[in-house]
C-alpha cells in the first residue's frame, strides 16, 4: 500500500570500467542517477574528489545529432499527404525494432557516420537541386509581380537603370502626389527628364498607383532618387532582363511552369529516398539521443584521479540485480555499498508500486499528486469505489457497452503505442462494464427506449430492480424497501438516495480508517481522534441510531462533536477560531450530501435519454412520410450526445468524489516522482 | 390554493427552468467560448480541447431541460407548488453555470499551455455543477412524491426552491475560486489538493441551502 521502498547505491569504479556501466545501467532503467554536483561544493567533499564533466564523446554526438535533425526535417517537408487515416489511429504500426548492439561510443559514432555517409551521398544533389530550384522560383516570382505593373508599356526593360548618359528607372507612385512628383522633378532637372505614365492600378482596396517610368540625365540621377524619395516612390527592381514587360512577364511564367514541373519530379525522387530511409534514420536519432543522455550522465557523477564515484536510487526489490550489473560490467573493478535512504523524505524519489491490475489507475493518482514518500498510495483505494460510482452516475446498459467497446480499442489498440491510451482504455473498459451492470439493474437501455417504442414496461417485469424515476416490481409504495424514521423508501428514487449516502458514509468510513492509522502512526493520539476518530464515532452514532430507532445516539454525538470541533479551534487560535470550528459539522454533512449527486447523475442520463426518445417519437409522429427518418437522426444524435455528455461527467464527478470528499479525509500527496536513467528505444532493441 | 388546471403552475415551473438555467448556461458557454476562440486562433488544434471545455456549463441548461420534460411528460400529477418550486429550484441552480463558464475559460487557458494539466483542469472546472446538481435532486424529491408533508404540497414548496436555488448561486463564487486554483495548478502541479480545499469552500452554501430544502420539503416545522 505504499510506494515501493527505496534504496541508495553507492558505486565507486575503476575510470576505465566507468563506461561500460552506465552503459548497462541506462540499459536496465532501475535507477535514477543522484546528481553529485551539488554534494561536492561542500569542502570536505571536494577535497575528495571533484564533480565529473559530461564524456568526450558527447559533442561528436551533438553535432551528428544536428546532421541527423536536418535529414528528418528534410523528410517530413518532402512527404506530404501521408497522413495516417482513422484507421492508422485506431490501429497503429508498431515500428519493427531493429536489433543493435555495440559496446562502445566509438563504433557507435563510426556506424552513424558509415550510415549517414551513404544517406547523405544519394540525398545531397536531389536536396541541394531542391534549394536551388526553391531561390530561383522567388527571385523569378518577385520579377513578376514587378513587371505586372509595367505591362502597359512597350519599351525594352534592358534599358533600365543607368546607361552611359541617361538614367532610367520605373516605378509606383499614388495618384495625388502625381501632379507635385512632376513638378517638381521638372524643376529639380531644369526639364531633362521625361515621365511615362501607365494605367493606374489597384494596388490595395483603397489606394490607386500609377505606373510610371522615369528617364533622366545621368548627371541628374541623384537629385531625382531624392525627389522620388520624398514623393513615397515605390521602385520596382528590375534588373538584367531584356524584352518588353509582356515579354518577359510570359518568359517567367514559362520559366515558373518548368520549375514547377522540376521540382515534382525532385520531390518525388526524395520522397521515394525518404521513404527508403526514413527508418533508418530515425535508428539513428534514436540511437544518438540515447548516447547523448549517457554523455550527460558523467556530469551527475564524482571523479578522482583513476575512479569515478556514482550515486543512484533503486527499489529495493532491483538491488540485487543493478549491484549484479555493475560487478560484472566493472569486470570486478568496482565497490559497492547499499544504504537505506539517507536524505529527508521530500528528496526520496516515489514509485508506485502496484499489482498489474491495479496499475493503469496510478494515472488517477498520479493526476492529483503522487504520495509522498512515507504515506499511503491509494491507487488501490481508489479503484473500486471509481467503478462503483461511474457506473451509477451513467447507469444505462446500452451507454455502457458502447463505453467498453472504445475502451477496448483504446487500450487494446492505441494503448501499444501510447502509454497514456493504454491507462485510460482499461480504466473506461472497466467503468463500462460497470455501467452494464448497474444499467441492467436499474433497467436502463438508451433511457426508456424500449417502452416508448416497443410499448414494453421493463419495470412491470422481474427484470429491472430499481426504476430512477418511480416504481418498479420490488420496489413500490405497496411493497417498500424498508422503513427509516418515519420516511417509506418505496419508489426508486428514495432507493438510490439511500445507497448513495450509505455509499458515501462507507466511503467516507473508509478514508477516515485509514487517516486514523496514518496519524497514529505519525504521533499523536490527540491529533488522530481530532483528526479523524471522532468523525469515526459520530458514523458508529449514526449507524446505531437507525439501528436502535433512538435519536438520542446521534444527537448527543453531534452535540459532542460540536464541542470538540470548537476546543479544536480554540487550541488553534482562540475564540475566533473556536466559533469557526463549530462550522465543521456542516462540512462533514457537507461531504456526505455530495454524494447524492450519484442519484442526481444516475437521473440526469436516464432522464435525459427519456427525453430523447421523447422528442424523436413526437417528430416521428408529427412529420408525416419523412417523420421516421427524422427520428432515427434525432435518436443517434441525441443519444450520441447524452452518452459523452454524462460520460464525461460520470467521470469527472466520480473523480471529484475521490480527490475532495474521500482524499480529504487522508491523502496529501506531493512526492517526486521516480524518473529512471532508462534508454528510450521505440525503433531499435538492444 | 387550487388552481382549475394544476399543471398551470407546472407549466410556469417548466418554463422558469428552461429559461433561468438556459440564461446561466448561455453566459457561461459565452465566457469559456471566448477563451476558446482566443486559443484556437493560437493552435486551431485546440479545436477539440475548446468544444470539451465549452460543453461543461451547458450541463446546466440540460438540467433545466430535464426538469421541464419531467414537468411536462412525465411528474404531470405531482403537487403543483412542488412543481412550480422544482422549476425554479432548478432554473437558479443553473445560473452556476456561469461560474463554471469562468473556471472552464480558465482551464482551457491552462491546458493551451500544458497538454499535461487537462485532468486537473476538468476536475476543477467540474466543481461549480454541484449546485446545479443539488438544484436537480431537489427537484426531483419535489416532483416524485416520496415526502407528501405540507412542504411540498403547500407554496412552502416553493421555500425548498428557492433556498436550494438562490444558494446555487455561490456556484459563481465556486468558479471564480476554481479559476483562480487552476492558475495556481499550472503553475505547481503540486498545489491542486490546497487548490481543491479551497474552491469547495463556497459549496457550504450550497449545502445549506440543500439542507434547508430538505428540512422544508420534510416539513419539519409545521
Amino acid at each position: 500500500m505504499r510506494p515501493a521502498r527505496m534504496n541508495k547505491i553507492r558505486a565507486v569504479i575503476l575510470d576505465e570500467k566507468v563506461d561500460p556501466v552506465i552503459r548497462q545501467l541506462h540499459e536496465s532503467g532501475l535507477v535514477e542517477l543522484y546528481d553529485l554536483s551539488t554534494k561536492l561544493e561542500d569542502p570536505e567533499w571536494n577535497a575528495l574528489m571533484t564533480p565529473a564533466p559530461s564524456a568526450e564523446y558527447g559533442r561528436n554526438v551533438a553535432s551528428l545529432t544536428i546532421k541527423v535533425s536536418r535529414i528528418l526535417d528534410l523528410f517530413s517537408n518532402v512527404s506530404v499527404g501521408e497522413k495516417a487515416g482513422l484507421s492508422g489511429v485506431l490501429n497503429p504500426k508498431v515500428p519493427a525494432k531493429k536489433k543493435l548492439s555495440f559496446s562502445s561510443s566509438e563504433e557507435i559514432i563510426s556506424n552513424v557516420e558509415n550510415v549517414l555517409e551513404s544517406v547523405e551521398g544519394e540525398i545531397s544533389e536531389p536536396a541541394s537541386k531542391l534549394a536551388e530550384l526553391e531561390n530561383r522560383k522567388t527571385i523569378l516570382e518577385m520579377l513578376k509581380d514587378s513587371v505586372k505593373y509595367l505591362s502597359g508599356f512597350d519599351l525594352d526593360l534592358k534599358f533600365l537603370g543607368e546607361g552611359s548618359y541617361t538614367y532610367i528607372v520605373s516605378g509606383l507612385v499614388s495618384q495625388e502626389n502625381m501632379s507635385e512628383l512632376e513638378s517638381s522633378l521638372e524643376e529639380a532637372t531644369e526639364g531633362y527628364v521625361e515621365i511615362v505614365k501607365g494605367n493606374p492600378v489597384n494596388k490595395s482596396e483603397k489606394e490607386q498607383k500609377i505606373p510610371v517610368i522615369v528617364a533622366t540625365l545621368k548627371q541628374c540621377a541623384d537629385v531625382v532618387s531624392a525627389e522620388l524619395r520624398k514623393s513615397g516612390f515605390e521602385r520596382l527592381d528590375i534588373a538584367n532582363v531584356e524584352g518588353t514587360p509582356s515579354e518577359i512577364f510570359n518568359d517567367t511564367e514559362k520559366e515558373l511552369l518548368g520549375i514547377e514541373n522540376e521540382t515534382k519530379a525532385i520531390l518525388e525522387k526524395l520522397n521515394a529516398l525518404s521513404k527508403k530511409w526514413t527508418e533508418e534514420v530515425l535508428v539513428l536519432h534514436e540511437v544518438l539521443e540515447i548516447e547523448k543522455e549517457r554523455a550527460e550522465a558523467y556530469s551527475m557523477t564524482g571523479k578522482t584521479e583513476r575512479t569515478h564515484l556514482i550515486e543512484a536510487w533503486t527499489p529495493k526489490k532491483h538491488v540485487k540485480k543493478v549491484q549484479e550489473i555493475i560487478e560484472s560490467a566493472s569486470e570486478g573493478y568496482a565497490v559497492v555499498e547499499v544504504s537505506e535512504p539517507d536524505e529527508p523524505v521530500e528528496k526520496i524519489p516515489v514509485m508506485l508500486d502496484n499489482a498489474k491490475a491495479v496499475k493503469p489507475f496510478e494515472m488517477l493518482t498520479e493526476m492529483y499528486a503522487p504520495p509522498k514518500y512515507n504515506e499511503i498510495d491509494p491507487t488501490m483505494m481508489i479503484m473500486p469505489g471509481f467503478l462503483i460510482f461511474y457506473g451509477i452516475m451513467l447507469t444505462d446498459a446500452v451507454y455502457g457497452l458502447l463505453l467498453t467497446l472504445a475502451g477496448l480499442v483504446l487500450w487494446k489498440r492505441m494503448g501499444k503505442v501510447s502509454n497514456g491510451a493504454y491507462n485510460l482504455g482499461y480504466i473506461l473498459t472497466l467503468s463500462g462494464l460497470s455501467t452494464v451492470f448497474f444499467g441492467i439493474l436499474t433497467g436502463g437501455y438508451l433511457g426508456d427506449f424500449m417502452y416508448q417504442f416497443l410499448g414494453m414496461d421493463i419495470y412491470t417485469t422481474g427484470f429491472a430492480l430499481v426504476n430512477p424515476l418511480g416504481e418498479s416490481t420490488y420496489i413500490s409504495a405497496a411493497k417498500p424497501l424498508l422503513s427509516l424514521g418515519g420516511i417509506d423508501v418505496n419508489n426508486g428514487p428514495m432507493a438510490i438516495l439511500l445507497f448513495s449516502i450509505v455509499a458515501g458514509i462507507i466511503h467516507l468510513f473508509i478514508g477516515l480508517t485509514v487517516g486514523l492509522k496514518e496519524s497514529l502512526s505519525k504521533g499523536s493520539v490527540l491529533d488522530a481522534f481530532l483528526n479523524q476518530g471522532m468523525w469515526i464515532l459520530l458514523i458508529l452514532a449514526i449507524v446505531a441510531t437507525v439501528v436502535t430507532g433512538n435519536m438520542m445516539i446521534a444527537g448527543g454525538a453531534v452535540i459532542a462533536v460540536i464541542a470538540l470541533c470548537m476546543i479544536k479551534g480554540f487550541m488553534n487560535g482562540g475564540i475566533l477560531d473556536a466559533l469557526l470550528g463549530a462550522m465543521d459539522i456542516t462540512g462533514f454533512l457537507g461531504n456526505v450530501l455530495s454524494y447524492a449527486r450519484l442519484l442526481a447523475l444516475c437521473l440526469a442520463t436516464g432522464g435525459l435519454a427519456m427525453a430523447v426518445n421523447i422528442m424523436a417519437k413526437l417528430l416521428g409522429d408529427a412529420v408525416p412520410v419523412i417523420g421516421i427518418l427524422i427520428a432515427i437522426v434525432m435518436l443517434v444524435f441525441g443519444h450520441a450526445f447524452n452518452f459523452v455528455m454524462n460520460g464525461l461527467g460520470s467521470f469527472i464527478h466520480s473523480l471529484r468524489l475521490h480527490y475532495v470528499e474521500f482524499f480529504g479525509q487522508y491523502y496529501e500527496g506531493g512526492g517526486k516522482r521516480f524518473s529512471p536513467f532508462k534508454a528510450k528505444r521505440e525503433y531499435t532493441s538492444n | 390554493m387550487v388552481f382549475e388546471n394544476p399543471l398551470l403552475l407546472g407549466a410556469i415551473g417548466a418554463g422558469l427552468a428552461v429559461g433561468i438555467a438556459g440564461l446561466g448556461s448561455g453566459i457561461g458557454a459565452g465566457i469559456t467560448g471566448a477563451s476558446g476562440a482566443g486559443v484556437v486562433a493560437e493552435d486551431p488544434n485546440k479545436f477539440g480541447t475548446a468544444i470539451v471545455f465549452q460543453a461543461l456549463p451547458q450541463t446546466q441548461g440540460l438540467y433545466g431541460f430535464l426538469v421541464a420534460i419531467l414537468i411536462l411528460f412525465v411528474f404531470k400529477s405531482a403537487p403543483e407548488w412542488a412543481m412550480l418550486a422544482a422549476g425554479i429550484g432548478t432554473g437558479l441552480a443553473g445560473l452556476s453555470a456561469i461560474g463554471q463558464g469562468i473556471a472552464s475559460a480558465a482551464g482551457l487557458g491552462a491546458v493551451a499551455e500544458d497538454d499535461g494539466i487537462f485532468g486537473k483542469a476538468m476536475v476543477f472546472s467540474v466543481l461549480p455543477e454541484t449546485q446545479a446538481i443539488y438544484g436537480l435532486l431537489v427537484a426531483i424529491l419535489l416532483l416524485v412524491g416520496v415526502f407528501a408533508s405540507p412542504g411540498v404540497t403547500t407554496i412552502a414548496a416553493l421555500g425548498a426552491g428557492l433556498a436550494v436555488g438562490f444558494a446555487g448561486l455561490s456556484g459563481i463564487g465556486q468558479g471564480i475560486t476554481a479559476a483562480g486554483a487552476i492558475g495556481a495548478t499550472a503553475r505547481d502541479p503540486d498545489a491542486m489538493g490546497k487548490g481543491l480545499v479551497l474552491a469547495v469552500m463556497p459549496e457550504t452554501f450550497a449545502i445549506f441551502g440543500l439542507l434547508i430544502a430538505i428540512l422544508i420539503m420534510l416539513g419539519i416545522m409545521f
